[in-house]
This record gives structure tokens, sequence and C-alpha cells, in this order.
């Protein structure tokens, strides 16, 4: 199953140039291209994903969107996953291919989730993430769940503020590197803790980006891209060489003491992920990974579930900068959420163009990994109630 | 639905650009269904779980049916107690109001249910892991249903 084409737009607080089909479009476009397509005519199915019908004003958009790119006669579906989305997308587009379905799939999502919503109905909307019923009458910040699982992380492993506000520090940094970012900053430790406090101890800093982008990915058996991708044979080819997903219970308190502050639903897709990509040592295998920072501390929490460093650990790791440019594993070279930034449809995609162009070792000298050839990304809905995680290879 | 305005902007090359301010309002009658009990409890001052008439397997929020043996349900009332997980100082109002900022939220594990609520702490303390706490009905005419009720500190000065 190779990846034959990626492609996205840069990621800002507001385009007011491109409505959500624009940008889809320009993405799209960019795939197709990239794979050396000179029409989408031979691309057998369409995967829409995208989050809300409330952040892009659109039902159906999935059919609008479709349209867009060029494949209207074609099967296409609109797949919805929360924070995960993007990613859920992609896995389903392998599940497609897998089945015989279909031998090619355009991937394709956005989302605006920038200035093109206003601050109070940002929040507002956002707010029925959490469960409508029990938990959206009683959390005043979205940044509450993931605050309540950092805080028994601390309590549990030591785990300090000044451990994931350097993961803050790094992704902000790592996305100077990258053209298409939202926004890349160099900031101190001491900047993150000074910011604005959201829910104690998550501050201003410690939190992910709300932005308007899209990205998409062409996949496709390895036949039907010797047969209709010129560009199949001029570059090393880069493959899904595994992908898992699996659920959580969506509210935090209904969760078991034990696991309260890690990603269970994390560990379970990372298992699966990894047995189909016959990896057995996650951190010696794995050369690069994107990984859902919605805040600091979930990448923290990350490098554990996914099994780059023992439990507990985390915060130490991230301190030595295990997981920094130089590291065991590069985490988030495109800047992460934090400041490449998220559209949320868009954001497992955009992972995945990082990914695949670190492989083909196509991205800027500064923001390259040398001799990167395994990769993976990492997203989840909630505060973990959904997982995907996928992971690349380069095949030659 | 209405347009608010029409603008005409410049994108980042100097073109012109038009962009639409829309207004879009939604109201619902919204359906708590099999909860009904439960908001009927927060009426009468009890806070009211489900159990599985066979296993005897006990959920908090409450469940339609037995997640294991798909029977069904039924209620009883829940002590009030309970025991903090995690809590967390919350600097902006929930959505629907009704609490004002900083306030704290808490991750409590419910005594008599398997399960938990992640609810309002009264006062401004933030309780540490293990903290028991006792339900207090604070609100007659809260914001919102739930704000009715929240959680004290055991041994904490009223
Ligand atoms: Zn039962």
């Amino acid at each position: 199953m190779l990846v034959a084409g990626v492609g996205m737009t840069s990621f800002v607080g507001f385009r007011n140039d491109a409505s959500v089909r624009d940008m889809v479009a320009d993405a799209a476009r960019a795939a197709l291209l990239d794979a050396g397509l000179r029409t989408p005519s031979p691309v057998d199915m369409g995967v829409a994903a995208y989050e809300s019908d409330h952040f892009n004003r659109q039902m159906s958009l999935g059919q609008v969107l479709s349209d867009t790119v060029g494949l209207t006669g074609k099967p296409v579906m609109r797949v919805e996953g929360g924070g995960a989305t993007g990613a859920l997308a992609i896995r389903t587009a392998l599940m497609a291919i897998r089945s015989g379905e279909a031998r090619s799939v355009l991937v394709f999502g956005g989302e605006t989730n920038g200035r093109s919503v206003d601050r109070a109905t940002a929040i507002e909307i956002l707010s029925l993430s959490a469960d409508f019923e029990w938990e959206t009458p009683v959390f005043g910040a979205f940044a509450a769940p993931y605050a309540l699982m950092i805080t028994e992380h601390m309590r549990r492993y030591g785990t300090t503020e000044g451990q994931f506000a350097e993961i803050a520090v790094k992704n902000r940094r790592m996305a100077l590197d990258n053209p298409l970012a939202h926004r890349g900053m160099s900031i101190t430790v001491e900047d993150v803790r000074s910011s604005a406090p959201l829910s104690d101890p998550y501050r201003l800093f410690d939190a992910s980006l709300l932005s308007d982008g899209a990205a998409a990915a062409l996949l496709a058996t390895e036949d039907w891209a010797e047969e209709h991708s010129p560009t199949f044979a001029e570059r090393p080819p880069v493959a899904v060489l595994g992908s898992g997903s699996a659920t959580d219970r969506p509210r935090l308190s209904d969760r078991t003491d034990e696991m309260f502050p890690h990603f269970a639903a994390k560990r379970r897709a990372a298992a699966h992920a990894y047995r189909e990509a016959g990896i057995d040592n996650p951190p010696d295998q794995i050369d690069v990974a994107e990984v859902y920072d919605s805040f600091s501390g979930a990448e923290l929490q990350a490098y554990e579930d996914l099994g780059l460093c023992p439990v507990g650990q985390g915060g130490q790791a991230a301190l030595e900068g295990r997981f920094d440019r130089e590291g065991q594993v590069v985490v988030n070279p495109s800047g992460g959420l934090m400041g490449r930034g998220s559209a949320v449809g868009a954001t497992g995609i955009a992972q995945a163009v990082e990914v695949v162009s670190q492989l083909r070792g196509e991205v800027a000298p500064a923001r390259q990994v040398p001799g990167a050839r395994i990769g993976m990304t990492d997203t989840h809905a909630g505060v973990g109630s959904l997982s995907v995680v996928n992971v690349f290879g380069r095949v030659g | 639905m209405r347009i608010t305005g029409t603008e005409r902007d410049a994108d980042p090359d100097g073109r012109p650009v038009y962009l639409l301010g829309v207004e879009i309002a939604q109201r619902y009658r919204h359906a708590v269904g099999s909860s009904s009990p439960f908001y009927e409890g927060l009426e009468q001052g009890v806070l009211r779980a489900t159990r599985c008439t066979g296993c005897g397997a006990s959920w908090f929020p409450p469940r339609r049916f037995c997640e294991e043996h798909l029977t069904e349900t039924d209620w009883y009332d829940l002590p009030g107690t309970g025991t903090v997980t995690a809590a967390t100082r919350v600097h902006s109002p929930p959505p629907f109001g009704g609490i004002d900022p900083p306030y704290i939220l808490a991750s409590i594990r419910l005594d008599g249910v398997r399960g938990g609520i992640t609810h309002r702490v009264i006062g401004t303390e933030t309780p540490q892991h293990g903290a028991a706490v006792t339900v207090k009905f604070i609100d007659e005419a809260p914001a919102h249903p739930l704000l009715a009720f929240a959680f004290a500190i055991e041994g904490a000065t009223p």
C-alpha cells in the first residue's frame, strides 16, 4: 500500500482569500500533481475528512469537496473521528484498498477552525466535543480534562510543569523551520509558565493552535502506481506499514484509577499498528513521529503510551531532549499542533504529509531527519476517546 | 440566519476578496431521555445511578442497559459521597455560565457505584488526590440543572 502523492496548504489563523473548498482543492491538486497525475480520472474513490458542520457551515460537505477535487461520479465517504479525523480517513482509505474495493483512494480533509468563527462561538462549538449531557455544563475550558489527567500524572510520577513546558518550547521552535506552519516561535520555559492560566497547571502556551488549512494524500496499490503515477519510479517509495485504532471511555471520570493519567486507546491503537508494521522496539525502529500535542503534557503522556519511553519517564525524556531535533526519535518536526497548527479534519493528513516527505528526504535541510526510514502519526479525539496510529515506511 | 454584512478585503497579494458576515442562531429542545430519573432526583436533593438487575454491576452516569448482559438497568439512590482522583482550578466560565471563574473542578469517584463524575468543588481550595467530598445542593435556580449541586471537601470550613 503506497502513498503515491501528498499535498497540503499552509496552516494559518485565518484565510480571508479561501473557503474550505478552495483549501481542499489546493491540497488535493497538489497531492495529485505530486503523484504525477495529469487528471484525477484514474482515482477510484474519495474519502473526505472534516470534523464539524458547525465550523464549516456546510452539511453534506463530503460530496461538495469530492466535486471540488474532480471526483464526481466516484464513490466518496465522509469520515469523522474528532481530533483523529484526518488519520481515520487515511485508515479508511487503507481499509478500502485492502478490501479490494479500490486500487487508489484520494483522502482530502480541511477545516476552518481559525478566526472565521469569533472566539465566543469557537468556545461554544468546542465545548460540544465534551459529553454534552454530563461534562459540557461544568467544563469552563477544554484544557480542564487534560489538566485533570496531567495532575494525576504529576502526582504519580513526579512529572513537573517545567518538563511539559519544554515540549511547548520545542514544538514552536521546530515550526520556525516549517514554511507551512501557522506560528513558529522562539520562547522559553519561563514564557510558557508565565502565560495566561487556562486550567491549572496548563497555561496558554501549553495549548495548541486553531487553524485554517487542508491536506490530502493519494493512497494506491503498487500496480496502480506503476500504471498511473509517473513519479512512482522516480523517488523512494513510501508505504503504509501499519494502522491501528481503538476507543476508550469518552468521559474521563468513567475511566479506571489505574489508567486515569494514561491514554488507553493510544496504547491499543499503537500495539495494533506496530504489530502490522513489524515494530517491536518503537524508540529504536521509529525515526520520526508526528504526535498529537493538543496540550504539551498530552505529548509527554503520548511518549509513554506510544511506547517511545517507559511509563512514568515521559517528563524526564522531555527534559533530556530525547525527542528533540537530535534525539532518539524526532517528534513533531513540523511543529505539531502547537506550531504548525491544527485544522482538525486536515491535521492527521498533514502529519502524514510531513512523515512521508521526511521519509522521501524532501523537506528543507533544517527540518530533515537524516536517513529517516520509518515514521508514524498519532492523533486522538476528545481526551483520548478514539485513537488512530498510522505507521509509514520507506520501502526501497 | 441572516447576513450581517458584506466586506471587501484584500488577499496577501492585494487582490480584492469578499467576505460575508453570517449569523446562525440555533434553538433546541434537548430530551435527556433515559437520564430523566436522575433529573427527578435532583429536584429531590439526591444523586441517582443505575445497576444491572442481573449481575448488580452499577454505573454513573446512568446506562440504559448492562453492557455485559444486555439486561435493562434499574435506578437507586447514591449516598452522595466520593473521593477525588484529581482536581484543577479552571480560569474561564462554563458554556452555560452559572459559575464565576476561577473555580475548582474535580474528577470524583462516587461511593456506591462503579464510575465517577467530573464536577465542581465548592470553595477556592484545590483538593488533593484522595480527598473525601460530599454532595451539597446549593442552587434552586441554576444556570444548568447539573449546577444545582456541587461537592464540598470534608473537613473544610464552609
Ligand atoms: Zn449485568
